[in-house]
């Protein structure tokens, strides 16, 4: 049975002055799937979400959502899409139920229907014993299940993530997919950003590839992998602590050439040309003082599909509008 | 049009929601006013019947032996209006130097040839030198005129006195101080600092507003905000809403307090101290959404906003009243909305004046509150529109 468009996104241009962040950008998301934009920093990834959002507007190009375009219909447009920033969009001083209250009332919701969907909104990310507390109480985990929530209040078709896990524990981050995946199977359609290609392979059903405004691979995981030109050895890590912008800077012009460093909140993705020289690289950023509290390699090879020019476009899966 | 009403509600709620959250500081949110204004008041305050408390502390060095000299010294050190003592040139060069205290007379050698003075007499005329600190000039002022009294009260007695026989000379007219307070609530210390230090302090509480949205739109609530199905011009209006909101409530909270342990009075209209309150409100509002619409970062809409909250507070006569100002600053004060805004508020409270005869001030106050408004709004919404397009 062909799956509903949830996200309609044609030619999108976006420039920031002389520099273009979005090239003619298209893609589709479907109810039921979870979409992943995949990318280096400064690769649009995040632009094209904002764009998704509505809260940044494109020189040229379509989108809508559910059939519904952002330029003619801004309204009804928002009422279709669910946006988790990735910081924890939430007011610390107010409770978890109040800042639900609050944005349902942005909706529109009122009375009994509001108080029905901020309880199932908080039931579907089993964070209901926790409704009361002030939010600034609560551990970073909760604090994103309670932004996914808030994401949630008004029952969006498209739920639209950026960087979810950037600044999550590996259990924090499991169970954030798990409640993905959940609402996936209730028919929702999500798209989110991510740098964490482990995420991308093993939680997304479909991935775009960006680069430099432009996508330059799509489709499944395992489709992209396949028709990956080559392997480039790859470490991700969870830092003991977040690292300071101007100090990860300073790390990376130490590095070999040919090395890629990303740190994301306490997430780390180091790759290199080979093993051994991801072996001295890391050997470095260890003796450097950072603290590594996990690492592994994963089986996946998706990362190739990060170096510039690596594959042609890839089709998805073909599906029919409805 | 209800649905946008729901919203703006909604919002203004949500911020008196994050203002109570943190019940401490909203507690001293209404008791800074009230602290501030008090202790204004009860710096200046005068108390009645008395000789107004205030003496000029002065030292007078007398450097002529004559009688004539030590008589008009006397006289200086017995003044009800000086608080003067007899002292040395050594002592009074090092006291002055340390403004203690600021004024100095000195009754120089040849000082006396005055006893002998008579009308029309030609030769150098005896001199009394006034030394002060030269942050002392207004006090220098002051000893000059009661120096000038006293000498010319003895030199005319002494004159006088053999043409009156036995009677004593006195003065042959009579000044009669009397407070202009046009018949009506009289005048209360207290009044003019609870209206100038409430004006202030709304002034910063809408800085702080400004500053909180400020913050606002460099976090992820802010992206959520815009995300969702909210006109930005409602976000503006509900932030208004919610400051004014608190701003007028703070306003009532001042003056209740000030009537019932100062004796703060609404002498003149209510109508007109309401709409007075309302409109002083609406102007911390939009003082806030100025200072968002500012832009660039806090610390810097902050060092401007005190800059300019301070200049009108002092220049529109919130801290003092401003016929202490030189000209130039009074003339000037008049195309602030804080002097529109004391002038209304010493018109409805000690100078208990109609609804009628507020209505200009209560007319210009909230003509300023539109103006700096529209100002902010369109500067905002221009930003808005701006970083919708990608620029920062």
């Amino acid at each position: 049975m062909p799956r509903r468009l949830a996200l309609t996104l044609i030619d999108i241009r976006v420039s920031f002055g002389a520099t273009v962040a979005l090239d003619g950008v298209s893609l589709d998301v479907r109810s039921g799937e979870i979409v992943g934009l995949l990318g280096p920093n400064g690769s649009g990834k995040s632009t094209a979400l904002a764009v998704a959002a509505g809260i940044l507007d494109p020189l040229s190009g379509t989108v809508a959502a559910g059939g519904i375009r952002r330029d003619t219909q801004p309204a009804e447009y928002a009422k279709k899409i669910g946006l988790v920033p990735q910081e924890p969009a939430l007011y610390d001083e107010l409770s978890a139920e109040a800042n639900l209250t609050f944005f349902g009332r942005l909706y529109g919701l009122s009375g009994y229907e509001l108080n029905c969907r901020v309880a199932t909104a908080l039931d579907r990310v089993r964070m209901m014993d926790r409704a009361l507390d002030r939010v600034g109480t609560l551990s970073g985990g909760m604090k994103q299940r309670i932004n996914l929530a808030c994401a949630l209040i008004h029952d969006p078709p498209l739920l639209l993530l950026d960087e979810p896990t950037a600044a999550l524990d590996p259990k924090s981050r499991d169970l954030l997919f798990a409640d993905l995946h959940r609402l996936r199977e209730a028919g929702h359609a999500v798209l989110l950003t991510t740098h964490h290609l482990d995420e991308a392979e093993y939680g997304c059903d479909r991935i775009a590839v960006l680069e430099k405004g432009r996508i330059v691979a799509e489709g499944k995981p395992s489709d992209l992998v396949r028709h990956a030109p080559t392997d480039r050895p790859i470490l991700y890590g969870q830092l003991r602590e977040n690292v300071a912008h101007f100090f990860v800077k300073g790390l990376r012009k130490r590095l070999e050439a040919g090395v890629e460093l990303e740190i994301t909140g306490r997430r780390l993705r180091l790759s290199a040309e080979s093993q051994d020289q991801l072996g001295r690289a890391l050997g470095l950023i260890l003796s450097d003082g950072i603290h590594l509290e996990t690492f592994h390699t994963p089986p996946g090879r998706l990362d190739k599909l990060m170096r510039p020019s690596a594959v042609p476009v890839a089709q998805g899966e073909p599906c029919d509008a409805s | 049009m209800r649905r946008q009403l729901n919203m703006i509600l909604t919002l203004a709620g949500k911020d008196w929601r994050l203002f109570l959250a943190d019940k401490r500081a909203a507690l001293l949110g209404f008791a800074v006013p009230i602290v501030l204004a008090s202790a204004f008041g009860i710096i200046f305050d005068k108390p009645e019947g008395g000789d107004n408390g205030v003496r000029l502390p002065l030292l007078v060095v007398v450097e002529d032996g004559g009688p004539f000299t030590a008589g008009a010294a006397s006289e200086l050190v017995a003044s009800r209006r000086l608080d003067a003592q007899i002292v040395t040139r050594g002592e009074a060069t090092q006291r002055l130097a340390n403004r203690r205290p600021g004024v100095v007379v000195v009754f120089p050698v040849g000082f006396e040839a005055l006893a002998t003075w008579k009308p029309g007499g030609a030769g150098p005329r005896p001199t009394v030198r006034v030394l002060y600190d030269p942050l002392c000039r207004s006090e220098a002022q002051w000893a000059e005129g009661i120096v000038s009294e006293v000498v010319m009260k003895k030199l005319a007695n002494e004159k006088l006195s053999p043409l009156l026989a036995d009677r004593t000379w006195t003065m042959p007219f009579a000044v009669e101080s009397v407070e202009a307070a046009e018949g009506r609530a009289g005048f209360n210390s207290y009044s003019h600092s609870f209206s100038g230090m409430t004006l202030q302090y709304l002034l910063f509480w809408g800085m702080e507003s400004g500053l909180s949205l400020l913050r606002d739109r460099q976090r992820s609530v802010w992206l959520r905000m815009r995300s969702a199905p909210v006109p930005f011009w409602c976000v503006l209006i509900g932030k208004s809403l919610s400051t004014a909101s608190i701003a007028f409530l703070q306003v009532l909270a001042t003056f209740t307090f000030g009537y019932f342990v100062f004796g703060v009075c609404i002498g003149g209209s209510w109508i007109g101290f309401l709409l007075l309150a309302l409109g002083v409100s609406v102007l911390a509002a939009a003082t806030g959404l100025l200072v968002a619409a500012i832009g660039g970062t806090e610390a810097r809409a902050r060092s401007l906003s005190i800059l300019a909250i301070l200049g009108v507070s002092m220049l529109g006569g919130l801290w003092l009243p401003s016929f202490v100002l030189p000209g130039w600053a009074r003339d000037l004060s008049v195309t602030l909305p804080t002097t529109w805004a004391m002038r209304g508020f010493d018109g409805v409270t000690w100078q208990g004046r109609n609804f009628w005869d507020s209505l200009v001030s209560i007319s210009v106050v909230a003509g300023f509150a539109a103006l700096i408004l529209s100002l902010a709004v369109a500067r905002l919404v221009f930003s808005e529109a701006r970083r919708r397009r990608g620029y920062a």
